[in-house]
């Protein structure tokens, strides 16, 4: 690093504090915040939409306020998780886990004002990272072939036993029916539709937003009003707003672990956000000493995956920045709304539209900065949400969920699909089954078949490859060694179980 | 008589309610959000509106390939209010790949429009040996079995122009199918795969930066942005002609006059100098396919070349 990542730094801040980049930087956030507060309304039909009004816009200005609405939707994700259990985006998905128990038990100003802090945090670091090392970490990008992409979901899926609290047998059981569920829709290589039953709408699949929410959402509303007498009213129970010394301690490691794994899953064309949250989550679980109270309200698993998503939502612009190459639906329509302005996207952006490449960085930190100011001073308003009464609170929530859903493909499909995912969930409640591994085999499955077929396909049916290829190999190491960790205690057990019988 | 004449004023009045269109919001069905069709979806939509005086909203129904779009616009009335972005998957290589299509892609609408069609470009991993298409075949002839071509996913245009592309040349390469083609050029870029047949546009500024290699265009003329590249007919694999397109359908009963004023409208649009860049900054060329007639000429003949190479590349989804 030399004195020429300050110049650019400083170009980029001149470009991004013009009065109208910071007004559409503003704008952009503003609406992905709220996006990304409404359950299942993306940033994905929010961009398309606002697409046509970028035309009239400068490149700059209109790619500012469209990656607002990007990590201001990430940002606001999370709040509707925290409060209501419901996934705002499938990113946030893991923020339920832990941030709703921490609401009703009364912290959730702690557990909101920990997501903002812990993604402005984030979002600052992952800039830095995006501006010092975007070139050389475009390579790494490169380095991930099939093999090493499958090797990273076997580590993933090992790591999403460790994920459940409680049964391993029900969590393996769980991870089993995702991948099964995974297998909905067209096969890659041979464009055989499977499990699709002749329905068309089930020909690319289940989508992920429509089973998130079915089994945190619905699930969540109809074992609430299951409790016809003794509803939770946890706003009765606010502690209070601001997390204490005590949480300040709790959360700053979390938060620095999981900035860093979701800054370089970010980086990853085929990781993104999504599984930066669920690692940096499976990561705390596994180091932290709270470990016990995870899934019951550890402040730590609200930090750590906050942290990561926000990461990986910035660092995934290196891989549009610096190859061309979109990792999301957001990116590809990123791409897109360059091309129009005549902006090819790829390696020469940078050298030869510094002030688009740099000023779209620094455009990053500001508007992260506008989140946290905007974000803090709202929690209190949002608590408010809480004293809503909950025969006003649960239809209207069902309404937006259904609104959201539909929104997705625009299909009524959907809204079935997710009605019949919240009864499932229901069940799952009922049998203390944890959704998390089953999303988590979910969104592997599909991704692991793919590139085992590909590199199958690739060394023509060598399975030697995963391991001659060192980052893969790495990674199958990685998986021996956890599975091994996992396995020890109850092999243990399992020893003085026997002794005793004996 | 008085008969007659309440008829004929009903009649007068159903024309003139029909030279009114459109009295109310015009949507435009777009099967593929987040993608280039989709982008120049908006660009004409807005064009339209201006033009029409009414709201012309995109709605996005993706799904099945385009298939879900198709058939709903399909089976909607043919009023013109509803419009398909139609293409050349839900038109020309759908009807071949999948035995239970729920629309026919003739007699279920009526072609209004062509908006963007673009080339195709054969491209290679900067580092193979190869520096033109002759090599090429050589490479792959001295090699068989040991290239492999990426595509963004089986039975699209850069599968099909792989499997061509083997078959005139009697050449053995593997396909490797991905999900998307921005994944695929990735693998081209990282050495994992040889060759790739796609997008013109979105491979442009990988080949002017020197991340990958052109070797030919698919078009039968040369492309007018990289006009030094061959066309793969010069290089010896004679009628090579293969471009990815897209335009604007509707309902088969929608009425001639609707059509003709669609027709005249996005024609208009296409010529004027702003959306024409933007077209162009999309890799597309004003399309020579103007008026209703021709383009659903060019479909039938679009739809039995792909009806032949899908049965050549063996792809056949049950």
């Amino acid at each position: 690093m030399d004195m020429t990542i300050f110049s650019n730094l400083a170009l980029g801040f001149g470009v991004a504090l013009t009065p109208i980049n910071l007004l559409y930087c503003l704008i952009g956030v503003l609406l992905g915040t709220l996006i990304g507060v409404l359950p299942g309304i993306g940033p994905v039909a929010t961009i398309a939409m606002l697409l046509p009004v970028t035309f009239s816009l400068s490149p700059i200005t209109a790619l500012i306020m469209l990656a607002g609405i990007y990590y201001g939707a990430q940002y606001g994700g999370s709040t509707s998780a925290i409060l209501v259990n419901l996934p705002g985006e499938s990113s946030s998905v893991v923020t339920c886990l832990d941030g709703y128990q921490m609401a009703r038990q009364g912290r959730a100003g702690v557990a909101l004002a920990t997501a903002a802090m812990g993604s402005f945090f984030a979002g600052c670091v992952a800039t830095l990272i995006v501006a010092m090392f975007a070139p050389p970490l475009a390579e790494v990008a490169l380095k991930f072939g099939p093999s090493e992409y499958f090797s990273l979901m076997v580590l993933g899926l090992v790591a999403a036993v460790v994920l459940a609290h409680g049964s391993v047998l029900k969590a393996v059981a769980m991870v089993l029916l995702g991948l099964l569920l995974g297998l909905v829709g067209t096969d890659v290589n041979s464009g055989v539709l499977r499990f699709a039953f002749g329905i068309s709408e089930l020909a690319d699949g289940i989508g992920f937003v429509t089973v998130a929410m079915g089994l945190f959402g619905i699930a969540e509303i109809i074992s609430n009003l299951e409790l016809k007498d003794e509803r939770e009213v946890f706003t009765n129970k606010v502690t209070n707003m601001w997390p204490t010394k005590e949480d300040w301690k709790r959360m700053w490691k979390p938060i620095l672990r999981g900035t860093f794994l979701g800054s370089a899953l970010g980086i990853l064309p085929g990781g993104g956000a999504l599984l930066a949250s669920f690692g940096a989550y499976t990561l705390e679980k596994k180091v932290s000493k709270y470990g016990h109270e995870f899934g019951k309200g550890a402040i730590e698993g609200v930090a750590a995956p906050e942290a990561a998503n926000n990461a990986g939502a910035q660092t995934s612009f290196i891989p549009l920045l610096t190859l061309g190459i979109p990792s999301n639906a957001v990116m590809a329509l990123m791409i897109g709304a360059m091309m129009i302005q005549g902006i090819a996207p790829g390696p020469q952006v940078m050298t030869e539209k510094p002030q688009l490449f740099w000023g779209m960085i620094a455009s990053m930190w500001v508007g992260n900065l506008m989140l946290v100011v905007l974000n803090l001073p709202m929690i209190g308003l949002w608590i408010k949400l809480l004293t809503v009464p909950y025969r006003i609170l649960y239809p209207s929530i069902v309404v937006f969920m259904a609104i959201g859903v539909y929104s997705l493909s625009n299909n009524p499909f959907d809204v079935l699909l997710m009605m019949i995912f919240g009864l499932l969930g229901y069940i799952f409640v009922k049998l203390e089954c944890e959704p998390a591994p089953l999303l988590l085999g979910f969104i592997l499955g599909p991704l692991m078949e793919e590139n085992l077929r590909r590199a199958m396909l690739l060394s023509r049916g060598d399975p030697i490859v995963f391991f001659t290829k060192p980052i893969s190999a790495g990674f199958l190491i990685a998986s021996i060694v956890l599975l091994i960790i996992l396995l020890l205690p109850n092999i243990r057990k399992k020893r003085e179980e026997a002794f005793v019988e004996g | 008589m008085k008969r007659l004449v309440v008829l004929l004023a009903m009649l007068v009045h159903a024309a003139g309610a029909n030279a009114q269109w459109p009295a109310k919001p015009v949507r435009l069905i777009c099967p593929y959000p987040g993608g280039p069709v989709d982008i120049s979806s908006r660009v004409i939509a807005q064009q339209l509106q201006e033009a029409l005086g009414q709201p012309v909203l995109v709605e996005t129904k993706p799904g099945a390939g385009g298939v879900i779009a198709a058939d709903y616009v399909a089976k909607s009335p043919g009023d013109g209010y509803t419009l398909l972005m139609g293409a050349i998957a839900t038109h020309a290589i759908n009807p071949a790949l999948m035995p239970n299509l729920p629309y026919d892609p003739i007699r279920d609408f009526r072609h209004v429009a062509l908006v963007v069609q673009v080339p195709n470009v054969l491209i290679v991993n900067s580092d193979l040996p190869a520096k033109n298409v002759g090599e090429l075949i050589a490479l792959a002839k001295s090699r068989p079995g040991k290239l492999d071509f990426g595509s963004g996913s089986t039975g699209s245009t850069g599968h099909l122009a792989g499997e061509l592309f083997k078959q005139m040349t009697g050449t053995y390469m593997v396909h490797i199918p991905y999900k998307a083609s921005a994944p695929a050029v990735l693998d081209l870029m990282s050495g994992r795969l040889h060759l790739i047949f796609d997008n013109l546009a979105s491979s442009l500024p990988n080949i002017k930066a020197g991340k990958v290699r052109a070797l030919a265009v698919t078009t039968a003329k040369r492309t007018n942005f990289l006009p030094q590249l061959p066309t793969l007919d010069e290089s010896g694999l004679k009628g090579f002609n293969m471009t990815t397109w897209w335009g604007v359908m509707v309902p088969a009963k929608t009425p001639n006059e609707v059509v003709n004023r669609l027709s005249t409208e996005i024609v208009r649009a296409l010529e004027t100098p702003d959306i024409r860049e933007r077209m162009l900054a999309m890799g597309s060329e004003t399309p020579s396919v103007r008026t209703p007639e021709a383009f659903s000429a060019f479909i039938e003949s679009e739809k039995a070349l792909y009806a032949k190479l899908v049965k050549v590349s063996g792809a056949k989804p049950d």
